[in-house]
């Protein structure tokens, strides 16, 4: 336990430091608020539009990829640490793990997870472009990508279907 | 000095476990294989396609499964000759230091999981065809999930039982959600995650508390802790350890769908895609049911009379309440998943007569290991006919939509009618022995109530299969048939949804009534129900066909005990 | 001395990072108390001298994990404000009070009733049949024989465990967007 006595101590100036810092800019600094200063600072710019609120997936994807690797590496450290008397045993037993990470490393390459250019699937996806529009109607519904019809739907639908067994 | 230093820290390397690694193979070549497509198909795309990823799925299951000849007759031999197995101090031999465990009962076993994914590999690729789905992820985590499967099935220490229980379980969370599309198939496969990982927390604190009152996680362990070793006090933390197999027992209660923890099986099964529920109910129930056995009546049979009546108790809710909810039903996959539940109570059952300590115990083993066969095979033949049916679109599931089958193709309703037959228990059929089997086991366990209850839900669930035979068999005229379906579409708006989907190919052209996929099924899943269909046919006229295996594989789970 | 002073403050933290998870009504406080919660589990464990295990705790759980909650968080939206007063289930918070006291009472009853000998509180009775630690190898050299040694199965099933999560995040994720021009539509015919 004694070791941990500097992580403590320093534990406890952090505490400090933080709360007098916010005690002093309470006594010490002058306030004079306007709307420029109150607003968010990006770069000088004006604050435009709200930040959009939801993020994309893929940043999701990102997170749950660092933890995979982030499990993957913690498994190797014992081992690193005590390579030589784990000797070729556990030199295989690393190598067969390492196998499966790269592994998985080369599939998330060839999926494109790992890309971040403009993506194909935006342009493909761009209702000016869709097949759709000629093909069917000249009307695109929107909204119930990737999604089955909803009940409200399912009237149009079946009199679609019924005027289809009437023709 | 630094070379001084250099020759302290040299120390003698740890010889690693032993390996036996002739006995590993029907696990490894699941494993490998999956990781095998997923790195092949990432390197060149054009394996990419449909075709690939099926055949080499089916010559996988097909090589892990003839692997087993060579395990079987050496793990055969060392059970019944060499003695290592049956003599009661080793316990089944065990591999890699005793974390994994080959006996008579898991090379049975990881061939019915073979069974399993050889058959749902076929009726994956009609679907993915007709589905417009490409992609061989489906593949890669059923190979990954049933090598899970086989993980826990064999696992010979509570780790190594919760790794695979966890590879089981993930793979199939993932591919009840992959058909991307269908917002149904999203919210079963997170209705499966949410509740499958609250199991999965169930089981670990089972474990943790199991280790508590033990000392040990290996089977061996355990076992060796109970009253029955000599020297200790038979009271030994019996309330931890009881703890400890009530959380265990809910973990695998939900993985197999018993009664109380059933919950998430009837929204998962209608909502995932079709072939992946073929798996589903067989594979990935099988390997739960595979591992509630191993764990419970060797690591805890000292506890037997202390788990026995939770699994009698389980396993009757699960027969009668299965069997009466799905007479409630009208959708065709919720009332396979309730009979699946139903079958599950049977399956408990043998497990309960199996922990007997006299006759009905190697009774209730073999009757545990056909009933598991038999199941695997008619289920997964069941669940093809619903993905044929089904469509594109796989919403077509109704009731009403069996209607004509016999009609429209009546190979496929006859094939559906013997293995509803089968379900329903009716002689000349392998379910029928298989509930035999059951019900026999009890009755030299002299559990006649038990008994009696089983006969019971058997009869009510008889009369849910006759309902979908019937609604095939209904010969009605083509164009009433339609107006039926028209109307019966105008006044209940909500379930012409998936119809108007399914459909549109139908009604597009009105001198068809029937859809392609129903006319002219896609060989590949034609094939693996027809042989469903055999096997059930086959199994139910010659049942003692291999019956030195089935009384091996049972003696070897009990005797490791 | 030190060691009571030290379990008592860690799981103060611990309990009271749990109270926050749960009370807080904004889920971005709730993922930092969870944070404060992962450190006071990882002081418990440096308590018991697992020191490596306490290092995974704070690089595993308190930086990636709940980088990842944060994330879902950020993903579904912060701004909007659940009204915590509706009980979908009406009841449900007083059951789960119920069933969290159930629990407790449980747990505390197999502490309490389970062996020990002359009256003695004791979890277990039963040694462990594994080896006792060797005291004088550091902690994670005992951790590498053991990982290396007797679950080296359980080790490489881990690699295929993780394997399956990067496919399954990656085949849900990525491709979402990319299928959707294919759905079948009412009224469409042309398939």
């Amino acid at each position: 336990m004694a070791q941990y006595l500097p992580v403590l101590a320093l534990l406890v100036l952090a505490g400090l430091f933080a709360g007098l810092s916010f005690v002093a800019s309470k006594i010490f600094a002058p306030r004079n608020p306007t709307a420029e200063k109150l607003a968010p600072y990006e770069c000088g710019i004006t604050p435009g539009r709200d930040l959009p609120e939801r993020f994309p997936v893929r940043f999701y994807l990102v997170a749950m990829l660092f933890v995979i690797f982030d499990i993957e590496i913690v498994f190797l450290y014992p081992w690193a640490v005590n390579y030589q008397e784990l000797g070729l045993f556990g030199l295989v037993s690393v190598l067969i793990f390492s196998a499966l990470v790269f592994e998985s490393f080369v599939y998330l390459i060839s999926k494109g997870a790992l890309d971040w250019g403009p993506l194909q699937v935006s342009r493909r996806q761009d209702p000016m472009r869709s097949a759709d529009r000629t093909t069917a109607s000249t009307v695109r519904r929107v909204g119930q990508d990737g999604r089955t019809v909803t009940v409200l739907d399912a009237g149009v639908a079946a009199e679609e279907a019924g005027s289809g067994v009437a023709a | 000095m630094i070379a001084l230093v250099a020759q302290d820290t040299q120390t003698v390397a740890l010889p690693g476990p032993p390996v036996v690694w002739s006995l590993l193979w029907p696990f490894l070549i699941l494993a490998v294989g999956g990781v095998l497509l997923v790195t092949v198909t990432s390197v060149v795309p054009v394996l990419r396609g449909r075709s690939f990823p099926a055949a080499f799925t089916c010559l996988t299951a097909l090589a892990s499964g003839l692997s087993l000849i060579p395990v079987w007759q050496r793990v055969d031999r060392l059970d019944l000759v060499g003695g290592t197995i049956g003599s009661g101090t080793e316990g089944p031999r065990s591999l890699v230091s005793g974390a994994y465990a080959v006996d008579g009962f898991t090379v049975f076993v990881t061939g019915v999981i073979c069974v399993s994914v050889f058959l749902t590999a076929l009726l994956l690729d009609g679907y993915l065809r007709r589905e417009g789905l490409d992609g061989p992820e489906w593949y890669v985590l059923m190979l990954m999930s049933a090598s899970g499967g086989v993980l826990l099935a064999s696992a010979n220490d509570l780790i190594v039982s919760f790794l695979g229980l966890e590879i089981l379980s993930i793979a199939a969370y993932v591919m009840a959600a992959l058909h991307l599309r269908r917002a149904e198939s999203q919210e079963a496969g997170f209705k499966y995650f949410v509740l499958g990982a609250l199991a999965s927390a169930f089981f670990l604190y089972g474990i943790a508390l199991v280790y508590g009152a033990t000392g040990s996680t290996t089977l061996q362990g355990i076992f060796a802790a109970g009253p029955n070793a000599a020297g200790l006090d038979p009271r030994t933390d019996s309330s931890l350890i009881l703890a400890g197999m009530a959380l265990l027992l809910v973990g695998f209660a939900f993985k197999v769908s018993a009664v109380p923890f059933h919950f998430w099986a009837p929204d998962v099964y209608q909502g995932a895609p079709s072939p992946v529920v073929a798996f589903m109910a067989s594979g990935v129930k099988v390997a739960g049911f595979a591992g509630l056995a191993r764990i419970f009546l060797y690591a805890f049979q000292p506890y037997w009379a202390d788990w026995r009546p939770a699994i009698a108790a389980l396993a009757v809710l699960s027969t009668i309440v299965g069997g009466l909810l799905a007479l409630a039903q009208r959708n065709v996959k919720r009332m396979l998943a309730y009979s699946s539940i139903n079958h599950a109570g049977f399956m408990l059952l043998a497990i309960h007569a199996a922990a007997s300590p006299d006759d009905g115990g190697q009774r209730g083993a073999e009757a545990l290991l056909f009933y598991l066969l038999a199941y695997t095979v008619m289920v997964t033949g069941t669940f093809g006919v619903a993905t044929i049916v089904g469509g594109r679109g796989d919403g077509r599931h109704d009731l009403d939509d069996y209607r004509g089958l016999s009609r429209s193709n009546p190979l496929l309703a006859g094939v559906m009618a013997i293995l509803l037959f089968s379900q329903a228990g009716v002689p000349f059929t392998s379910g029928f022995f298989a509930k035999f089997r059951v019900i026999g086991a009890l009755a030299s366990d002299g559990s006649y109530a038990l008994g009696g209850a089983a006969m019971l839900a058997a009869v009510i669930s008889a009369v849910l299969y006759l309902r979908i035979v019937v609604s095939m068999f209904l010969i009605d005229n083509g164009e009433a048939h339609e107006a039926d379906h028209e109307a019966v579409d105008a006044v209940a708006g909500g379930r012409a949804a998936p119809e108007a989907e399914g459909d549109t190919l139908v009604e597009a052209s009105p001198e068809a009534s029937v859809l392609t996929s129903v006319r002219a099924p896609a060989p590949t899943a034609l094939l693996a129900v027809c042989l469903a269909a055999a096997v059930t046919l086959v199994l139910g006229l010659l049942p003692d066909l291999g019956g030195g295996i089935l009384s091996d594989a049972a003696s070897a789970l009990l005797l490791a005990g | 001395m030190v060691d009571v002073i030290v379990f008592a403050v860690a799981g103060l933290i611990v309990l009271a990072g749990g109270l926050g998870v749960v009370l807080n009504s904004n889920p971005v406080r709730s993922a930092l108390s969870l944070v404060a919660s992962f450190f006071g589990v990882a002081v418990l464990f440096v308590l018991q001298e697992a020191h490596f295990l306490a290092l995974v705790q704070i690089v595993v759980y308190a930086g990636a994990i709940v980088v990842l909650f944060l994330f879902v968080i950020m993903l579904l939206g912060v701004d909007e404000v659940e009204d915590l007063s509706i009980e979908p289930l009406s009841g449900q918070r007083i059951g789960g009070l119920l069933a969290g006291a159930a629990l407790l009472v449980f747990l505390l009853g197999g502490l309490f009733l389970s062996g020990g000998d002359e009256g003695a509180v004791a979890v277990t009775g039963t040694e462990s049949v594994t080896q006792p630690i060797d005291e004088t190898q550091p902690n994670i050299d005992n951790l590498a024989t053991d990982l290396f040694g007797r679950n080296v199965l359980a080790f490489e099933a881990t690699a295929l465990l993780l394997t399956i999560a990067t496919v399954g995040a990656v085949v849900l994720v990525r491709n979402a967007g990319a299928e959707d021009l294919s759905v079948d539509e009412p009224g469409r015919a042309d398939h």
